[in-house]
């Protein structure tokens, strides 16, 4: 049987092979990836696309999370000075209210009175970076200025309005209580109790003063009730953050799964298809140059 | 009875016979490295007997001629696999262009897609905030321009494909009619009885050549070769080429034509000419198809949304990006229609501060647009696509490849010259040379011996 008397192309084709073998493997080793383009496995790039769409949404959230956590923490503190501020006034108006105090004491308790009054106006007027946190959605104007006409002592310029953030896939969370609701509320009425104490002290009797004290106190409890949603959002952030944290380490694995390289295999790849090359080669110059004329004188 | 002077023609005869094996052997050994080049044997064959009476004297060798030899059917499976080969291979190597754009996920519309979303999730922590305003406005620039380019990169290797087609066409006349001035000498050479192995190598590699640039059809009739398109469309009958012509077509790329006329460019199956067809008119249309929908289906969907919030100043929402006028060019016209900022319409109820609307927006990036699929499930079928193409195309090169290489190893192991026969032969050759030339002289030695009886010295 007649054989192939021209290996030279075969020889050829077989170098190329070999190193083509030693290029994809070094190609594999220095990115450290099996697929580097999508035909190496399209279903793998396909599905990268995801993965490294959830891993940007995933340090997204954990930014959105800063944020908020400065926002709501800022909230909380405002709301807690807030609770200083109604005991501080609740006080007051028990040592107005006794009947014993005299006219010019009196008059010192209403001026203090009146100094807790601007303050929770300030603080209820708390913003961030230009932002107010207790307007509803109405955020660009303070929500509260002192006003002497209104029986509250105070205009309320904000809305009703409530935002809400996602911070996890399916996860969302309300990120404002407006002013009206915590200072103003159906459990009691911080502005509007803190101006009838005033009254009271200044023209009225001690039962009036009384009850306005009364009045104070449940304001009190209603915006230290409050104060939990700002705490309750603080520690979701928390546990939120690590199971974030956690995500980021699971999609980092998925993608190395889908798309990354067996280092330990390819290692082993390049070193079988050196081996190759270089069995390739010494067989090519063991083969090619022998020939019948070498034995011919 | 024979006598001296009929031994002195059959030893001449021999010589010139050896002679011409020699020549042969030589010219197998000068094409050893000619590609496509047939081996040639010698023709030896037995001299007439002689009759004499009741003794038949052989009257030595002729030199009849030589062959080339060659497996037709073999040459014919070749220029099928190289039909293929050339196919997938063109494919690949636009494919590998349209791959590199879709590589790497944290780039192109995917990637950009992606930062969109995101800056929108970032502005709904505070909605009134002009850097993220700012931030989300660019994101969508960066979003329009991956569409814009993603377009234009697949365009411009679509025009690539069409501005080949004429250029191989040409190539195609040129080579049917030198194939056909080959077949008229072929006939020829045939006609006189000879063979015609040098020339018929010339018209197989030609051959070869075309089957790389279209599919071709190779039929023997007694009057020479018949070539043409695996659809029947004449290239080339005997001595007689017939151009294929190409033109701009109805939607404006190159089409082939028949020399009757006839548009032909959708029946085209091997070759270069169907690898550059088959990018143009199936793979980019297809690819450009998904990118147009996704661009339309995601700025259609974005702007009703848009459209139902209100802006920073309270005003209700405008086009958030340039509505499509068509599916086709959504992803080349891809733009962004708000020139500032404050017109993103995050809010639902018209106060600023509310990001009711953003969160409509951010939910479209999970929701089904018409199509069936999130934006970024279609992007990312796109990707698939896209590998699935390559690799086919990969898979039949190498396939392709690897046949081609086995076909070749066994026309060589047919045709191919072998220097060590050739070497053999030679040393065969040249000892029968020798001896015929041994026998001229003791012939001569003889008629001396003669002579000298002549002389009675």
């Amino acid at each position: 049987m007649r054989v192939n008397p021209n290996m030279a192309p075969d020889v050829v084709a077989a170098v190329w092979r070999t190193q083509s073998q030693e290029e994809t493997a070094l190609q594999e080793l220095s990115t450290g990836k099996r697929v580097n383009v999508p035909s190496d496995d399209p279903l793998a790039a396909a599905q990268m696309v995801a993965n490294q769409d959830q891993a940007n949404r995933a340090d997204q959230y954990l930014q959105n999370i800063d944020t908020l956590n400065n926002q709501m923490q800022t909230a909380g503190t405002a709301l807690g000075s807030v609770v200083q501020a109604l005991t501080q006034a609740v006080s007051l108006g028990v040592q107005g209210s006794t009947g014993t105090v005299s006219a010019a004491n009196r008059q010192e308790i209403v001026q203090n009175l009146q100094g807790i009054q601007a303050q929770l106006v300030q603080l209820a007027n708390t913003a961030v970076s230009g932002g107010y946190l207790f307007g509803g959605t109405a955020t660009t104007a303070a929500p509260y200025t002192l006003d002497s006409a209104s029986p509250s002592g105070v205009t309320y310029n904000g809305n009703s309005g409530t935002n809400t953030v996602q911070i996890a896939e399916g996860l969302s969370v309300q990120t404002n209580l407006p002013g009206n609701q915590i200072f103003q509320n159906s459990g009691g009425d911080a502005f509007g109790a803190l101006q009838q104490l005033i009254t009271a002290l200044q023209s009225g009797t001690a039962s009036a003063a009384q009850t306005a004290t009364n009045q104070v106190r449940d304001a009190l409890a209603s915006v230290s009730g409050q104060q939990i949603f700002y705490s309750n959002a603080v520690n979701q952030f928390n546990s939120t953050q690590t199971f974030l944290n956690q995500e980021q380490v699971n999609l980092t694995a998925q993608a190395n799964n889908l798309v990354g390289a067996d280092i330990t295999k390819v290692a082993t790849d390049l070193t079988q298809a050196q081996t190759a090359y270089s069995a390739t080669l010494a067989a090519a110059a063991k083969i090619l140059p022998t020939s019948l004329l070498d034995y011919l004188k | 009875m024979p006598g001296l002077n009929t031994s002195l023609s059959i030893a001449v005869q021999a010589l010139q016979a050896e002679q011409g094996a020699l020549n042969v052997t030589t010219t197998n050994i000068a094409n050893v490295n000619t590609p496509g080049y047939s081996r040639e044997v010698v023709n030896f064959t037995e001299a007439p007997v002689s009759q004499q009476g009741n003794v038949a004297y052989g009257t030595g060798v002729t030199l009849e001629g030589f062959q080339s030899v060659r497996d037709q059917l073999l040459q014919l499976r070749i220029y099928e696999e190289t039909q293929q080969q050339s196919n997938s291979q063109t494919q690949l190597n636009s494919l590998n262009q349209i791959q590199s754009m879709f590589s790497d996920p944290t780039q192109g519309v995917g990637g950009a897609l992606s930062t969109f979303f995101n800056s929108l999730s970032q502005l709904s922590t505070d909605p009134t905030n002009t850097s993220s305003r700012q931030q989300v406005l660019s994101a969508a620039n960066s979003l329009a321009d991956s569409f814009q380019q993603a377009a234009s990169n697949l365009g411009t290797i679509q025009s690539g494909a069409d501005q080949a087609i004429p250029q191989t066409v040409t190539q195609i006349n040129q080579l049917t009619q030198q194939i056909a001035t080959l077949n008229v000498q072929v006939a020829q050479l045939q006609g006189q009885g000879q063979d015609p192995g040098t020339v018929q190598d010339q018209r197989d590699q030609l051959i070869s050549q075309l089957s790389g640039l279209v599919d071709v059809s190779v039929t023997q009739t007694e009057h020479g070769l018949t070539l043409t398109t695996a659809n029947g469309v004449p290239l080339v009958v005997a001595g007689q080429s017939f151009a294929l012509q190409s033109g701009t077509g109805a939607n404006a790329l190159q089409e082939v034509f028949s020399a009757q006329g006839q548009d032909i460019t959708s029946q085209i199956q091997g070759g270069q000419l169907a690898g550059d067809l088959q990018i143009r008119d199936q793979v980019i249309p297809q690819l450009l198809s998904q990118l147009n929908t996704l661009a339309s289906q995601f700025a259609t969907s974005f702007n009703t949304t848009q459209k139902a919030g209100f802006d920073l100043s309270g005003k209700a929402g405008q086009n958030f990006f340039t509505p499509p006028s068509s599916v086709t060019g959504a992803a080349a016209n891809f733009s962004v229609a708000i020139p500032d900022p404050s017109l993103i319409a995050a809010s639902s109820d018209g106060s600023a501060g509310s990001n009711g609307n953003l969160t409509q927006l951010i939910a479209i990036g999970n929701q089904q647009l018409p199509s069936g699929s999130t934006p970024m499930e279609m992007y990312s079928n796109l990707v698939q696509q896209v590998g699935n193409f390559g690799a086919t195309a990969t898979a039949n090169v190498n396939a392709s490849n690897l046949s081609l290489q086995q076909l070749t190893d066994q026309r060589s192991a047919v045709s191919g010259v072998s220097l060590d026969e050739e070497t053999t032969n030679m040393i065969q050759y040249q000892r029968a040379y020798e001896a015929a030339a041994r026998v001229v002289n003791t012939v001569d030695s003889m008629m001396q011996t003669l002579m000298t009886m002549g002389t009675g010295g």
